[in-house]
């Protein structure tokens, strides 16, 4: 197994969990303006994941299905605009006022860049499901060369 | 109606595979009306000339990339001849396989879908499209040589098929490249007469192209080859089609190119080679079905010498032949099929006593084999005539060598057509007659059909020679005037003519006795020699350099990049004199931080402290960020070393808690490597700075305009990386899914090892 079996791991990777999704939410939306973006948001997804397999709390998939799910919507943005008579990559900014939030101001680059988000968090868990498969002995190094 | 056409051969051929295991008659119809409609519009082309008839899709404008196609006077001649020889072909077929044949299906769809490639080469204006079809019909007679898949010689001769003619191919892309160039436009119609260095190159390289494709002498071996086909395939590629590309080619680029001397000589000597060595081939043969095909090779070396010719004449005579060429060979190669189904053999040694017990057949195999030979009342024998005539019409030392050449070749053409008929229906050696089944109608018919064109062809020979003369004429403008004469009476061609029946059906009737009997497999063992070989060498060069190990790998690419930077040297001792040693004490001490964390990285013992000391150099780089003011990088940089601690954690829990053990030698080279690599980056860096600095100032101010007025953000570099330059994002976010896959791969070695490894069957499978 990949994971420690310690209840105060356990206990402190719970308590994290909803603050880090509030912090990569945090920095999805501030990454227009600020420091921050898809990549940032979908690694500190990554780090949960992380954590939490470490913990015992989560059991890694194979990511390819989130990755596809990614690479989908980001050539959909891509191709949308070609398809309706634009250019390729055209993005379209929205501007608006919402109830509590105020001035918003958004785009289809805030979809693509989610797009950026599904692939990270899929590689991440791909790569732990990697490593960590538990049915298949890695045989330790022996030699440098084979 | 080019598109429309090409749409119905698609359409035919997905319908002959999905109807073949219901029906078989439905599905040989579906097969059959797909060339019957190329050969009505070939046909209505052809009576009425005065309509031009292009098409075109222009897919990329810019690169004039797209599909042009454009029915000039032969394409038209040639569509009739596609379409036509196809119809029967199916319907033969339909006869010819066993009842039932589960590969039927298969078969038509990919006849279909030759046939349709075969067109779209003959229509093509531009020379992209040409080169596509060209490959199409290179990939697609692959698979029909190697239609009996469960037989190791079938597929040998395909792969040398596919070898040869697929390296042509490349070569014929870089031709016209080399072409255009020197044409300045792309469409075949445009191009005018040019001469020069680059036509040469330009010639040589279509040449080689067509020797490829028409079994040119030397790379005519994958033709006997080929006859490992089922035999309408045969009939089908080496009459009218596939072969015919390379002559077609020539043709249509010999107006281009005709005014440089090598493509002259080289064609006609080309030719000339493949045309008696062909007919020597086809003596030597004592398989019905070989001499045909080394007969087709010979035919095909006459057809690329009359078209290298280049006078109006012997144009007009490459035209004629080339029609005449399709009817009869394909006739001949349906009656070798017939005899085989019927018979169970197709060695002349054990046929025997078949004029008797296939009269018929017999008689339409002598019909289609006069024509061959040129012997009136029949169709080869005016083209022969006209060939005849263009090489008397030569001056000088030329119609000395070329009219030698076609007068002993056409003598040698007599000589195997005389075998081949005395051969298979003449008396066995044994004298014993050969047990033959009884005959079927589809097999006999489409053959008598294509011997009544050959004596029709003759007796209307004004019908006939319109097409062929105004095909002739949009090569070569002059060749308007020549038509076909079926009897000329008491000229000098006629006499040569007759003289030329005479001695070649006494050398082919001795021949057919002789008990000589020699394989002529010498070149195609040879390809297939070269082909082993290459792929011996690329598993050697493979396993030198896929060796496996990973430190050697990494010293490889350590080694490349200090080779590398020593160009880098010299502007970094010219730069380095103007450089400040640090920005600010901070600087300095994160990169001498950065420096020790490597340092010890590569001393440490355990796993774990190198991985923690790997964490120390990201994170100091991370605070270098910080002091250079880049907020997103440090971000970035800090949440990435996050996660690589993770993985470290869990992906060193299954190794051993130290490196280990090497040799010290090995350590120290690894050590010098590393650090002329080291010096390498220095240099580079330091000499990238100097550049830098005395550049014109960075282009930041542009970059900040475009993201607040384009992407509508304050922040750069997101909005640099999700709209002003999304594109490289998306391919840098694909590249990360690819790499991810590649790592799940990695860590399930157990998925990725295939069971056993795939490999080619050898000489010795093949014998067995």
């Amino acid at each position: 197994m990949i994971s420690v079996h310690s209840p105060i791991v356990a206990v402190g990777v719970r308590a994290v969990t909803p603050l880090a999704v509030i912090v990569a939410a945090y920095l999805f939306f501030a990454g227009h303006n600020q420091p921050g973006g898809g990549f940032a948001a979908g690694l500190v997804l990554g780090a949960v994941l992380s954590l939490r397999t470490v913990a015992g709390l989560y059991e890694p998939v194979n990511g390819s299905k989130l990755m596809a799910a990614g690479i989908m919507v980001a050539a959909a943005i891509a191709l949308i605009p070609a398809a309706i008579g634009g250019g390729m990559l055209d993005m379209v900014v929205w501007s608006g006022e919402l109830p509590l939030l105020g001035k918003v101001k958004t785009g289809t680059a805030a979809i693509f860049d989610l797009g950026v988000v599904l692939i990270v968090v899929g590689l991440v868990d791909s790569v732990l499901d990697g490593l960590g498969t538990d049915d298949i002995a890695i045989e330790p190094v022996t030699g440098e060369a084979r | 109606m080019p598109f429309l056409i090409l749409f119905l051969h698609v359409v035919a051929a997905i319908a002959a595979l999905a109807l073949a295991s219901r029906s078989r008659a439905v599905a040989v119809f579906v097969a059959a009306v797909a060339p019957a409609g190329a050969a009505v519009w070939g046909l209505v082309a052809l009576l009425d000339p005065t309509t031009t008839r292009s098409s075109s899709f222009v897919w990329v404008e810019g690169l004039q990339l797209g599909f042009d196609f454009e029915l000039s006077p032969i394409a038209a001649l040639l569509t009739l001849a596609i379409g036509a020889i196809g119809t029967l072909i199916v319907i033969y077929a339909h006869g010819y396989f066993a009842h039932p044949e589960p590969t039927l299906g298969r078969f038509l769809a990919t006849l279909t879908i030759f046939g349709a490639s075969m067109l779209g080469l003959v229509w093509a204006d531009s020379v992209w499209t040409l080169f596509l079809f060209w490959e199409a019909t290179s990939v697609t007679s692959f698979l029909l040589v190697g239609h009996k898949n469960a037989n190791a010689n079938a597929r040998i001769a395909a792969r040398r098929a596919l070898m040869i003619t697929g390296a042509g191919g490349l070569v014929l892309l870089a031709g016209m490249m080399v072409l255009i160039d020197a044409t300045g436009t792309h469409r075949l119609s445009e191009m005018a007469p040019t001469t020069g260095t680059t036509a040469t190159i330009a010639a040589v390289l279509l040449l080689v192209a067509a020797a490829t494709k028409s079994a040119l002498v030397p790379a005519h071996v994958w033709l006997p080859g080929a006859m490992a086909a089922p035999t309408p395939v045969s009939a089908y590629l080496h009459s009218a089609t596939m072969v015919k590309a390379g002559v077609i080619l020539v043709a249509v680029v010999s107006p281009v190119l005709g005014g440089t001397d090598t493509f002259r000589v080289l064609s006609m000597t080309l030719g000339a080679l493949t045309m008696f060595w062909g007919a020597i081939g086809a003596l030597r043969q004592r398989d019905a079905k070989l001499i045909l095909a080394w007969g087709t090779v010979s035919q095909l070396g006459f057809l690329v010498l009359l078209f290298g010719i280049g006078t109006a004449k012997a144009t007009f005579a490459g035209v004629a032949v080339l029609a005449a060429h399709a009817v009869f060979k394909a006739g001949l190669f349906m009656v070798v099929g017939e005899v085989d189904v019927r018979t169970g053999t197709r060695d002349i040694d054990e046929l025997g006593g078949l004029a008797r017990s296939m009269p018929i057949t017999a008689t339409i195999a002598a019909l289609c084999g006069l024509s061959m030979a040129g012997v009136p009342p029949l169709l080869g024998f005016p083209a022969k005539e006209a060939a005849v005539e263009a090489a008397l019409g030569l001056a000088g030392t030329e119609r000395l060598i070329i009219g030698g050449a076609i007068i002993a070749g056409s003598v040698l053409t007599v000589a195997y057509t005389t075998h081949f008929v005395l051969g298979v229906f003449g008396p066995s050696r044994n004298g014993t007659a050969t047990t033959v089944s009884p005959g079927r109608a589809a097999l006999m018919v489409p053959a008598a059909i294509l011997a009544c064109i050959s004596i029709l062809g003759w007796i209307f020979d004004g019908t006939t020679s319109k097409p062929i003369t105004r095909a002739a004429a949009a090569l070569n403008a002059k060749a308007d005037v020549y038509q076909l004469i079926n009897w000329p009476g008491a000229t000098q061609a006629f006499f040569v003519s007759v003289a030329i029946v005479i001695v070649g059906a006494i050398l082919g009737a001795a021949r057919s006795r002789a008990q000589l009997r020699v394989p002529a497999t010498i070149g195609a063992n040879a390809a297939d020699t070269a082909l082993d070989q290459t792929l011996v060498l690329a598993r050697r060069i493979t396993a030198r350099m896929q060796h496996g190990s990973l430190p050697v790998y990494v010293l490889t690419m350590a080694f490349v990049v200090a080779a590398v930077s020593i160009i880098f040297v010299q502007p970094a001792l010219e730069a380095v004199g103007d450089m400040t040693v640090a920005d600010s004490p901070g600087q300095l001490a994160l990169a001498l931080a950065t420096v020790l964390a490597a340092w010890g990285c590569t001393q440490v013992d355990s796993r774990i402290g190198a991985a923690l000391a790997l964490g120390v150099v990201g994170l100091a780089v991370t605070g270098l960020f910080v002091v250079h003011g880049a907020p997103d990088l440090v971000l970035t940089q800090l949440l990435v070393e996050t996660v690589i601690v993770v993985g470290f954690v869990i992906g060193l829990g299954r190794l051993r808690r130290s490196f280990p053990e090497t040799g010290a030698r090995w350590r120290q080279v690894r050590a010098a490597v590393a650090g002329l690599c080291a010096a390498g980056v220095a240099a580079a860096l330091i000499a990238a700075e100097g550049a830098a600095s005395s550049a014109t100032a960075p282009p930041t101010e542009r970059l900040v305009a475009e993201a607040v007025d384009e992407g509508g953000g304050n922040n750069i570099v997101n909005v640099i990386l999700t709209d002003v330059r999304a594109l490289d994002t998306f391919g840098e976010i694909v590249v990360l899914a690819v790499a991810a896959l590649g790592v799940v791969a990695l860590g399930r070695p157990a998925l990725v090892t295939p069971k056993t490894p795939i490999s080619p069957p050898t000489r010795e499978e093949v014998r067995a």
